[in-house]
């Protein structure tokens, strides 16, 4: 659903593992771990939402310098880690727009990052796009009373107000809480990552920056190793994997950890530039990314002027979009509305006396809690690695969704070939799937439910958090044009029914479908699009 | 019965402008009287015929602004314009007022429909303003809109009668045959929907589809002959034999210089996969529909030559047989073979040469008018307008290639499909200010960014032969290559080329084509009385 690799389990356990993608020099000393990893090793983790609490640097006001010595002050207690090889400990760091303006960036460099990121998560249309609010009404996947957090970026009100243009006036978002960058520490265990938290705090303090929000990211793993999300189901199955070119070149930048060549998965494979900007992309172009003017500071720093127009440094390369949603999850609601709805449906059909609230539950995800992918004949087998199989297609197999839902959420979160519409079409349709992946790296976070029927009321959910290197292709996409879209694959005014607003969900059956009705079992609490600095962007920013 | 897709395109007196979209924006607020129950009731009822409309007003840095209604509906354009007519002309009159008095023979109806308390009919003068797409695309052919919006409820109902309410009786839809289901609901089902005892009408005449087809035919033949004419001229001179042999070493230099041009340009890009100028697999029919075609032409201009050959050289029907044999016979070979090629080199020269637009001016607020007016139903519209490269071949190639696109997409996607994407309800591209600009026009499933998605993934040389030859379009190889399949670039140039839509009208807002094709296959499974049990199980997969 939203969790990065979750199956924790130790060598002895395994059959052999997978072998899994990696940068090559100089890459790999550029990127921050948490793009090739999800630190699966590092069960404890912390989610620490910073605010620079000045005023200078507002929107608007003219530049102060010296603002970025905050991140000079965590680097010295938090270094953030890059990606060439296993650490004892971890830390990743993003920046919210606001943050790279709070930190003193300057205007023209603010002005050269795509525009989802610049106009924040909360801007009026993109919200109606993502189905969080329309016109003045939050809608159902929103908690009540709207987000609590968020970049609260300043809405660029050009509109006419008179004459036959005239407009609404604009409808700007602000959240109680403000967040400029999120900080993400990884250790072994609750205890490390709490005292290296209050280390990173103390740090910050002189710097007036505050931790406004925390969230504690813990893998939990259960008997058998595997990381579940709260409902119960393992997640984090599904990855884009880049592939290498193995020419040599400048597009040459992906060995498997084994040091063999990385070929495309035929499943799977996207560009690295789907995922790190300044790489090659699915468009046949180098992803592009924000840069910085060429004055004194961009030349003494590390940052590069290739791929970068005469007159800029690239600023972008290695570095990536982040999307963080913070996802509230009603364990009791989703279990008990699952079981009514099971005795409902057994109710109408005497005959149906297989429908459960985990077989409902299956269908909603698509998978089993195990991670087995639903069929025709029952579950995929696990492949060759003991792990869910993952390298499939749904067309040839259940093309009218009789095994796994033609709306479920595993579904419709990547189709696959599954939109086509015959054999002829399939690869050109998973093609342009794959055009639209995401790389998760979420946690979830609070206490699990003791038992799932009852709601104890306690704040649990997922730390929803991707990256991608274009936001509006890759994770608004998915956002609207799968998961939230009430005619996804003919379909009719049902959403995902796992992350979407209450209603109907089908579920395919020979001769005559079920239409089961769903709640709102997820609510986002607070977002925003962050960026994910390479390392030597960031330490650009720390010298402002 | 058959759909028209049409647009009216008026030159608005500049200063005037203003004063027109100001009366779009009111007669749009008139169509959403705020808290009725319904909004466009007067359109749905007024202009039954009407699927989709929408007015806009194009501003240029290089014309004067351009006013453009777009309407889609059903049956000729004479009986919808009288129903326009009847509902708005009120509304539309003042629009036409703040347009331009045309300076060819339409002035005279224009003063006519403009000067002050005017009643002159609206209508005539709409109709001789039109303009006629160069291509057109349908996604659900043949429906009208009647009959989708009675689909529709129809659908609704099936839903309400399968849903059984009652939370712990038994469905009397579970445990039977699909066969059975089939008859059960056709039974509940047809007290309130009587219509469903007729069968379907048809939604494409075989006449129609005989008359799409003849004119593709026609097109093919016209083609072959404008290649083949040069060749034709030079034929009668020459003896037959070294023809071929000049042919030949022809054909040769120019293999070499193609070949040695089909690389990318440098600073063009590479698609990750790269596609050669393969020929895509083509199916033994149609194959073998080539042949035929080729094969016809060589007969009927053999045949036609013989009659230019008896009255222009007074030759006996047996010589002429022979010298329309050979020139229509080596004047194709030489169209093939050489005039193709040259045409393909010389447009590779050009291409080679074009100034694609890297980074089109954007403009902000105008982004933000868009994207307020966009998602908030299932469907959008988008227009545009573009300038259109010059030169004689690009004229020559684009208004060729407009025209074999179109009549190929009336005979091949007749089931809605443009490749594998069926998301358009009605698109057309049209030639607007006497072939220097090229406007289009779309009403679309989902949005603007998965639309374009769509063309870049599924359609892209389809779109890239249609657009190909505007001004700024990202660079393109062989005319279909490349193009729209680089995606960034492509939406940033469309984006730059789009306006406001300031008022669109879609009759029947809820419904995607896929929802729209299989409401339609539900209702034609209900108008059967009794259907086998293999039948039933396709049909009621839909349900």
């Amino acid at each position: 659903m939203g969790a990065g690799s979750v199956i924790g389990r130790t060598p002895d356990q395994l059959p052999a593992q997978r072998p899994s993608w990696k940068l090559k020099r100089p890459h790999d000393a550029q990127t921050q771990g948490i793009v090739v990893s999800g630190f699966s090793d590092l069960p404890a983790a912390k989610a620490l939402f910073l605010m620079c609490d000045w005023p200078e640097n507002g929107p608007g006001a003219a530049i102060v310098a010296g603002k970025g010595a905050w991140l000079k002050a965590l680097a010295a207690v938090a270094p953030i880690t890059d990606s060439d090889g296993k650490d004892e400990r971890a830390a990743s760091i993003a920046l919210t727009w606001t943050g790279l303006q709070k930190s003193g960036l300057s205007a023209e460099a603010l002005a050269s990052f795509s525009q989802p990121f610049r106009e924040g998560m909360y801007q009026e249309d993109r919200l109606r796009r993502l189905g969080d609010r329309i016109k003045d009404e939050w809608q159902r996947p929103v908690i009540e009373g709207g987000p609590r957090w968020s970049g609260n970026t300043p809405v660029k009100d050009d509109r006419t107000l008179s004459g036959p243009d005239k407009g609404e006036p604009p409808r700007q978002v602000i959240t109680p809480t403000t967040v400029h960058a999120m900080l993400l520490l990884y250790e072994k265990d609750a205890k490390a990552v709490q005292d290296w938290a209050d280390a990173v705090e103390t740090a910050l303090v002189a710097h007036n920056v505050k931790i406004v929000h925390q969230l504690a990211l813990d893998l939990q793993l259960d008997s058998k190793g595997i990381a579940r999300e709260h409902f119960g189901f393992a997640d984090g199955l599904s990855q884009p994997i880049p592939f290498g070119t193995d020419d040599g070149g400048k597009d040459d930048s992906i060995v498997l950890s084994n040091g063999q060549s990385a070929p495309r998965d035929p499943w799977h494979g996207v560009p690295l530039g789907e995922i790190l900007l300044g790489h090659l992309n699915a468009h046949a172009e180098d992803a592009p990314g924000p840069l910085v003017p060429d004055d004194l500071l961009a030349r003494t720093s590390d940052l590069t002027q290739q791929g970068a127009p005469e007159g800029t440094f690239n600023f972008g390369l290695n570095g990536s979009y982040m999307v963080v949603r913070e996802l509230r999850q009603y364990v009791g609601r989703f279990w008990k509305s699952l079981a009514d709805n099971a005795a409902r449906i057994r109710a109408h059909d005497p005959a149906a006396t297989h429908v459960t609230a985990d077989w409902l539950a299956e269908r909603v995800v698509g998978r089993n809690v195990d991670g087995h992918l639903l069929c025709p004949s029952g579950f995929l087998p696990p492949d060759e690695y003991d792990f869910p199989q993952n390298a499939f297609g749904f067309l040839e197999a259940d093309p009218h969704g009789h095994g796994c839902p033609v709306g479920s959420h595993v579904r419709r979160a990547n189709p696959r070939d599954s939109l086509a519409k015959d054999v002829a079409s399939a690869q050109t349709l998973l093609d342009a799937a794959n055009n639209h992946r995401i790389l998760r790296r979420g946690r979830k976070y609070g206490p699990p439910a003791a038992d799932r029927q009852i709601d104890d009321g306690a704040e649990r959910g997922l730390l929803f958090i991707c990256l991608n290197a274009d936001i509006a292709r890759q994770f608004e996409f998915v956002q609207q044009t799968w998961i939230l879209n009430k005619n996804f694959a003919t379909l009719y005014d049902e959403t995902d029914p796992l992350v979407g607003p209450k209603g109907g969900f089908t579920i395919g059956e020979q001769p005559l479908r079920r239409i089961v009705n769903v709640e709102t079992f997820i609510q986002s609490a607070g977002g925003e699009y962050f960026f994910l600095p390479s390392l030597p962007a960031l330490k650009y920013l720390a010298s402002l | 019965m058959r759909q028209t897709i049409l647009s009216v395109v008026l030159d608005v007196e500049p200063q005037s402008a203003r004063r027109l979209s100001g009366l779009i924006e009111e007669f749009k607020k008139d169509q959403e009287p705020p808290g009725a129950a319904e909004s466009y009731s007067a359109l749905k009822q007024g202009v039954p015929a009407l699927h989709f409309m929408s007015m806009s007003v194009f501003e240029s840095p290089s014309y004067d602004p351009i006013f453009v209604i777009e309407a889609n509906f059903d049956g000729p354009p004479g009986p919808f314009w009288a129903q326009m007519e009847a509902a708005f002309g009120v509304q539309l009159r003042p629009m036409l007022r703040c347009c331009k008095r045309p300076a060819d023979g339409d002035g005279l109806t224009y003063d006519a429909v403009t000067k002050p308390f005017s009643r002159y009919p609206l209508a005539p003068y709409l109709e001789k303003r039109t303009l006629r797409p160069s291509v057109f695309h349908q996604g659900n052919r043949g429906l009208d809109r009647d009959r989708i919006l009675a689909e529709g409820e129809l659908f609704l109902a099936t839903r309400a009668a399968l849903a059984q309410p009652s939370p712990t009786d038994p469905n009397p839809y579970r445990g039977i045959t699909a066969a059975e289901i089939h008859r059960k609901l056709r039974a509940e089902l047809l007290g309130r929907f009587p219509w469903l005892a007729q069968p379907a009408p048809a939604r494409v005449s075989w006449l129609e589809r005989l008359t799409d087809w003849g004119q593709l035919v026609v097109f093919a033949f016209f083609a072959l002959f404008c290649l083949s004419l040069p060749g034709m001229a030079l034929a009668p001179m020459t003896p037959a034999g070294r023809y071929i042999v000049g042919l030949v070493i022809a054909v040769v230099v120019l293999a070499i210089l193609l070949a040695r041009r089909r690389a990318v340009v440098p600073g063009g890009v590479v698609p990750a996969r790269p596609r050669r100028l393969t020929l895509p697999n083509l199916s033994t029919t149609t194959i073998v529909a080539g042949v035929l075609v080729v094969v016809a032409y060589l007969v009927i201009a053999s045949v036609i030559g013989i009659g230019v050959a008896v009255l222009m050289t007074g030759l006996d029907v047996d010589d002429s047989l022979r010298l329309s044999i050979k020139v229509v016979g080596l004047g194709f070979l030489s169209g093939v073979f050489f005039m193709a090629p040259v045409v393909v080199l010389w447009l590779r020269w050009l291409e080679r040469r074009d100034s694609s637009q890297d980074a089109p001016p954007v403009d902000e607020r105008l982004l933000g008018e868009m994207a307020r007016r966009e998602d908030w139903i299932p469907q959008n519209h988008m227009g545009s307008v573009v300038l259109v490269k010059p030169g004689i071949l690009r004229t020559g190639l684009f208004r060729v290639g407009h025209r074999g696109l179109g009549l190929l997409l009336r005979v091949l996607a007749t089931d809605g499909y443009l490749g594998s994407m069926r998301t358009v309800h009605f698109a057309h591209w049209a030639f607007v200010n006497n072939g220097s600009r090229l406007m289009f026009f779309s009403n679309f499933d989902h949005s603007w960014e998965s639309y374009l998605d769509d063309f870049i993934e599924k359609a892209h040389m389809g779109l890239t032969l249609a657009w190909g030859s505007d001004v700024g379009f990202p660079p393109t190889r062989f005319l279909v290559l490349d193009g729209a399949s680089q995606g960034r670039k492509f939406k940033a140039w469309a984006r730059h080329s789009m306006a406001v839509s300031r008022f669109w009208y879609s009759a029947y807002r809820d419904f995607t084509v896929d929802q729209i094709e299989r409401n339609a296959r539900i209702a034609c499974g209900l108008r059967k009385e009794t259907m086998s049990e293999q039948e039933a199980a396709v049909w009621a997969r839909d349900l």
